[in-house]
């Protein structure tokens, strides 16, 4: 008994330890006409689906520049890969990237822990870190000089999430902000905690009642208790943080046990994505997201979309498969233009010419704005929008600016 | 009116964990193989399944037979290919080569067929019987039903057939089994395909309720293995009274204290039962897990 038992434990930390493991074929120094930039990004394990997605819009953003001369005099650009699937192997690849492959700038990585952990070890070799899509705010909150980020973290996503309670549904459902009964449903990891917990302060302060607040483990198997509190609090927003699986087990069953909420709006994750509405079928017509920009979007406000799809689609045949690959592609321009400006991968120039980039908002392909805060890296014109699911689609409805539609409330 | 809604959301999910242990358990009991890929094997007949419904239309439920017969095979071979050759090493040597399969099988999966989460669109899928306020999601209900299925026809077959009790005397002293006659690798490979075969039928009525992906055997296989640890190692009824336990626990847990503490408050329970009874609540008592099954 003991013997099998321990042989049980023994195994599960094989297993925990045993995800690890990189896929790079040595990147040999072709000269000085070629610039390095580093790529980490889970693309095994279990975020490899948008891990992969995200390194896409990299890859393409490259592609796309070297096949048009390249960049600060011609020079191409190198991308080497390192696959992070975790925090353990994030740590390792960075190392490898800097220490092996002699890479000044880094960029990644779609998911927050793959961050936190690759930028601690860029920070201490002073290698530049830009982030394109992990949304933890203490990412760039720790303040380290050589972190940068083009994405709107977290807190912007909540802040969205209660401006559009305060400036639209209110209106819409006829009530006042205080009589108005938000309920918030998140995964428990990062990424849901400092949604909720953001959203739930901000409400606060304009005064909307949050009633019922539910954390749960993304790898659940059964959300019903979740859905039964939910039911209990009758609430008219739900805002729901959640990866696929478990939006799409929320979303069922909250149908299976007769939980109806008027308006319920997501947080991106799962609810950005192609299989969720597969897997949820009618039901989730009508649901709202609060999400990076995804494709049906005023494209006058996002020039360069049109070029953007169809690049994708000629290279990986195929539609792109949520928004992440297109902000991992707006963010490599940034960089790459910075690069263009400075000449050469100095980390310190680099920096110093990103703080001092700018763009108005309704210039890129996001339609983001860029401004660094020169404290903590963050692009502070990044913000999300709220999209929402209409026959099989996701379309930009708020703010106006972006919007194809305007919002459907009773759907 | 929420407990008991909660009572039958967690009897109805102790049954889906009861139907994908008592394979495990099968496999654990008469060849003693801790088998870390069985949660691939789940994930494998899923990926069956959806093919089946993806190419030919069939529902999962009409399938179901024939993707038991395609896991049975597939166990079968992994006996066969795999375990048999190992089987006279040390139990650390099995557990690299059954953990090293399910990292394997699943990037292979991950390589083949994206990480892409992929349903079926089935009528009855989120379908509920009402009881006055109360809801029992069929495919739920089913899944359910065939765990209590799978444990009577099991417990049967093994005490009341001939083969049942070769497989049983081979779980009890393989040696002596094989003096009065018994082939004892074709037991094992017996035990191994209906092991299998068991988790193929698991795979077959979850796809209704779940997507399908390549790690999606990583959120039952822990369970899986506190289930059959906590109901009593080879015993059938153990593991099928173990996921009800457990499936119990996590709803009520999440409704009386908070969701997102359920995993803490049936890891505190299964230690605490596992002191009392090291093991297992439904073993014959100390040392039970090595006369093999019951």
């Amino acid at each position: 008994m003991k013997k099998i038992f321990s042989l049980v434990i023994v195994g599960f930390l094989l297993l925990l330890t045993a995800c690890g493991g990189s896929d790079q074929a040595s990147g040999d120094d072709k000269g000085s006409d070629t610039l390095k930039i580093g790529a980490i990004f889970p693309l095994s394990g279990g975020l490899a689906l948008l891990g992969e997605e995200s390194y896409r819009g990299v890859e393409l953003a490259i592609e796309q520049r070297n096949k048009n001369g390249g960049i600060a005099d011609g020079k191409k650009v190198e991308l080497v890969k390192g696959d992070a699937p975790d925090a353990d192997s994030a740590q390792a690849e960075a190392n490898r990237l800097i220490n092996q492959e002699n890479i000044k700038t880094i960029v990644g990585s779609y998911s927050s822990g793959v961050a936190q952990a690759a930028s601690e070890v860029t920070e201490r070799n002073g290698v530049l870190f830009w982030e394109y899509g992990a949304v933890a705010d203490s990412i760039t909150d720790r303040g380290y000089k050589y972190v940068l980020r083009t994405n709107p973290p977290a807190s912007y996503l909540s802040k969205t999430h209660i401006d559009f309670i305060k400036n639209y549904v209110a209106d819409k459902l006829g009530k006042d902000l205080g009589d108005i009964k938000v309920a918030i449903a998140h995964e428990d990891s990062s990424y849901g905690t400092t949604i909720a917990d953001e959203a739930e302060k901000l409400a606060e302060k304009e005064g909307i009642n949050v009633v019922t607040i539910q954390p749960y483990s993304a790898a659940s198997n059964d959300l019903s208790s979740v859905v039964l509190n939910l039911k209990k609090a009758e609430p008219d927003v739900l805002i729901a943080v959640s990866y696929l699986n478990d939006g799409i087990l929320l979303h069922r069953q909250s149908q299976e046990l007769g939980l109806k909420v008027p308006v319920v709006v997501g947080s991106g994750g799962g609810h950005d994505m192609a299989d969720f509405i597969e897997g949820v079928g009618d039901i989730g017509d009508g649901f709202f997201n609060v999400a990076f920009p995804q494709y049906h979007i005023n494209q006058e406000f996002t020039p360069g979309m049109k070029d953007f799809v169809k690049l994708y689609k000629e290279k990986y045949g195929e539609d792109p498969r949520s928004g992440h690959s297109l902000v991992h592609y707006m963010g490599t321009n940034v960089l790459l233009d910075v690069i263009d400006e400075v000449g050469e991968m100095d980390p310190d120039k680099l920096r110093d010419a990103a703080i001092n980039y700018k763009a108005e908002p309704g210039q890129t392909v996001t339609g983001w704005g860029v401004e660094f805060d020169p404290e903590t890296g963050q692009n502070k014109l990044s913000e999300p929008y709220v999209h929402q699911w209409t026959d099989g689609k996701l379309l930009a409805v708020w703010p106006e600016k972006v919007s194809v539609q305007e919002p459907q409330l009773n759907k | 009116m929420t407990i008991v809604q909660t009572l039958i959301s967690g009897i109805l999910l102790g049954g889906i964990y009861s139907l994908i242990s008592m394979g495990l358990n099968l496999i654990l009991g008469v060849v003693r193989i801790v088998n870390f890929a069985h949660g691939e094997l789940l994930m494998i007949a899923m990926y069956i399944s959806f093919l089946f419904y993806t190419t030919m239309g069939l529902d999962p439920y009409v399938s179901a037979i024939l993707v038991i017969i395609c896991l049975f095979l597939l166990g079968v071979l992994t006996q066969r290919f795999m375990i048999q050759p190992i089987l006279d090493t040390p139990a650390s040597t099995k557990i690299f080569a059954t953990l090293g399969l399910s990292i394997a099988l699943q990037n292979l999966a991950l390589m083949t067929l994206s990480a892409n989460h992929l349903s079926v669109k089935t009528s009855y899928q989120t379908s509920v019987i009402n009881i006055g306020e109360l809801a029992v999601s069929i495919p739920r209900l089913v899944a359910f039903g065939a765990a209590v299925g799978v444990a009577v026809v099991l417990y049967l077959f093994l005490q009341k057939t001939l083969t049942g009790k070769a497989i049983r005397a081979v779980a009890m002293q393989k040696q002596a089994a094989f003096l009065m006659g018994i082939n004892v690798k074709r037991i094992y490979l017996l035990a191994f395909g209906i092991g299998s075969g068991l988790v193929g039928l698991a795979g077959a009525l979850l796809m209704p309720i779940y997507s399908v992906y390549p790690t999606i055997g990583a959120s039952f296989i822990l369970i899986a293995f506190v289930v059959v640890v906590l109901g009593g190692m080879g015993s059938m009824f153990g593991a099928f009274f173990g996921g009800l336990i457990i499936g119990l626990v996590e709803a009520l847990s999440g409704v009386i204290f908070d969701p997102g503490l359920k995993e803490a408050i049936y890891f505190v329970i299964f230690i605490m039962v596992l002191l009392v009874r090291p093991s297992g609540i439904f073993s014959l008592g100390k040392g039970a897990e090595e006369v093999g099954l019951k």
